[in-house]
């Protein structure tokens, strides 16, 4: 094996010991961080992330509620409970756990949670800041994907990008935060003719398409970074999206999966949790705290 | 020249025909006139043309079109107060505040104030996440108009190569989400990219938005793709007399005609689109503000 293997847990443990000074810090001036986490229905899908989130967020000195309804609460219900999550100052951030019961419509309760508190990065506005540039609030995976890019010796400015998979949470906002960051950006998906014509000029390869082994050694150019987002069960084992053996072979960067892009994504999530908060804070600051008449 | 010259004008035409009609049948059997209001603050020549521009077209389709004009020194809350009226009012489909406002004023506070749903320029920022989310929005109208165009010529743009040139918040990122949707893979280039040429080379199709006149030269153009120009840039131009000024685009016209399959002249290629589509939104608006089904082939 040729390339240096990326190790996201300890770059997210990295993280969250500059979160859990920021969150301490946040709490002595009177905002304690506290995420809640909603989930609908038949949970047990989702009840291990919700185990992972509250024991990650415990350690990152962030709150952390779960949340469980029932499968037939209505929608009407929830847009109750998430307008008083959002008006309820204790509360800085809120989590819709997947999958919902089919007659919740994921995207209406996505754009029900108040931006300020969008710990997710799935609000419209919050995907409308990140193409605008400015990067507040994002989605928990393309940041993490990014951030574990920028701990390499790569200058980001002008580097040749290609990202595959153009999903409305991974793949696009991926694209976006390292247009920002001034790369040259070549998004594929399912429909693009030759995706290794476009992976092989890439200095920096992100995969986020769900399906094990597509992205081959002979797809990178010797010396790119390869970051897997992809988490592929394969006869019992959790894989990526690319073929790992061999793309080590070929690339001056990997990330293994497990233990690669996910302990970042969760990382991510607090550091988000923290944003919030300071965004609540100040804005209580500008709003409600001037003492002049 | 062996490029088949990609008509803005005569197509702009055909747009607003079909508004037009669209906008006659909404009057008979809706008893509904689609509305746009345009906002003009302060005096600058070229935006009092373009609002002029902009009220006339939208008369022409049989739209009301309501103008305010304020003056330079209007205060940022009077200004949020007529958008806040506009926003309320039943015949108002469409609000478009004219760019740039003066220095006393915060653009994008102005701009997120609008009803994103009568945010027919498409700059408001929920409507920049819902595109991003391959949701219903309002689209910005320029790269709209590229994306009709683009349609117009080639049918379907699956799996086609297209590369955009210049990252703009109006023009480049659009552009990027708009061919995405259309399951073009996109690249997006701009001033830092390395090798400029090379990365446009690999292009079917070729969307240059940057604002520098003839950047693009025929040799960056791989033969048969598309050349859609956004670039307005004033040249001087010498052989025409001296003080005479001229308009070309972003692309080396001569030469990238002598390569492409087809091309957008400047002028008459993108530039009239983009006010055919301003209409085209205020349609749309007027028709999700009514609950009645959007006509077909006018938003993305």
């Amino acid at each position: 094996m040729r390339a240096a293997l990326i190790d996201g847990k300890a770059i997210a443990s990295d993280m969250r010991a500059r979160i859990a000074a920021e969150a301490a810090e946040l709490a002595e001036a009177g905002w304690q961080p506290k995420l809640v986490s909603i989930s609908v229905g038949d949970t047990a899908a989702a009840d291990l992330y919700v185990r992972n989130q509250k024991k990650q967020a415990e350690s990152a000195g962030v709150q952390f509620e779960a949340r469980a309804y029932p499968g037939e609460t209505s929608l009407e219900q929830l847009t109750g409970i998430l307008q008083g999550l959002n008006a309820d100052p204790r509360v800085n951030g809120i989590i819709i756990q997947r999958p919902l019961p089919p007659h919740i419509p994921v995207k209406v309760l996505q754009k029900l949670v108040h931006p300020l508190k969008d710990v997710e990065g799935m609000h419209p506005a919050s995907i409308g800041n990140i193409v605008y540039n400015d990067l507040a609030l994002a989605p928990c995976t393309a940041v993490a994907a990014v951030e574990i890019l920028k701990t390499l010796p790569l200058p980001i400015e002008g580097l040749n990008v290609t990202v595959i998979g153009h999903s409305e949470i991974v793949g696009k906002p991926i694209a976006f935060l390292m247009m920002g960051l001034g790369a040259t950006v070549t998004v594929c998906h399912h429909m693009t003719r030759s995706v290794a014509m476009h992976s092989r000029a890439a200095d920096a390869v992100f995969v986020a398409v769900g399906k094990p082994g597509l992205v081959k050694g002979d797809m990178l150019k010797p010396g790119a970074a390869l970051i897997d987002i992809g988490i592929n069960r394969v006869d019992g084992l959790t894989v990526g999206d690319a073929d790992f053996d061999s793309c080590a072979e070929v690339a001056g960067w990997i990330t293994p999966v497990p233990g690669g892009v996910g302990p970042v994504t969760v990382a991510t999530l607090m550091q988000n949790a923290v944003l919030a908060t300071r965004m609540q804070m100040d804005q209580y600051r500008e709003s409600y705290a001037q003492t002049d008449v | 020249m062996s490029a088949t010259l990609i008509d803005g004008k005569a197509f702009a035409a055909t747009i607003r025909s079909k508004v037009a009609d669209h906008v006659a049948r909404l009057k008979k059997e809706q008893d509904l006139t689609p509305g746009l209001a345009v906002i003009l603050v302060g005096e600058d020549p070229a935006s009092q043309v373009y609002v002029r521009s902009k009220g006339k077209q939208t008369t022409e389709v049989g739209m009301t079109s309501f103008e305010h004009k304020l003056a330079a020194d209007t205060s940022e809350a009077e200004l949020l107060a007529l958008i806040q009226h506009l926003n309320a009012n039943p015949e108002v489909h469409g609000i478009l505040v004219q760019l740039p406002l003066p220095d006393h004023m915060d653009e994008d506070l102005v701009i997120n104030a609008i009803d994103p749903a009568k945010d027919v320029d498409g700059f408001h920022i929920s409507n920049v996440g819902l595109l991003g989310t391959g949701q219903k929005s309002m689209v910005p109208c320029t790269p709209l108009g590229c994306l009709m165009m683009l349609r117009n010529h080639h049918g379907s743009l699956s799996g086609m190569n297209a590369v955009v040139i210049g990252r703009s918040n109006i023009v480049g990122k659009p552009m990027a989400q708009l061919l995405l949707g259309d399951s073009c893979t996109v690249t997006v280039a701009h001033s830092r990219t390395k090798d400029l040429a090379e990365v446009v080379r690999r292009a079917d199709i070729v969307v240059a938005a940057v604002g520098r006149p003839e950047m693009v030269p025929g040799d960056w153009i791989q033969p048969g793709a598309t050349v859609i120009d956004v670039g307005i840039n004033r040249i001087e131009a010498p052989e025409k007399g001296e003080g005479k000024t001229r308009l070309v685009g972003d692309c080396h016209y001569a030469s990238c005609a002598e390569v492409a399959g087809a091309i957008t002249p400047v002028p008459g290629g993108v530039g009239p689109m983009t006010i055919a589509c301003l209409l085209a939104n205020t349609l749309t608006a007027a028709c999700r503000a009514n609950g009645l089904p959007e006509p077909d082939g006018l938003t993305a």
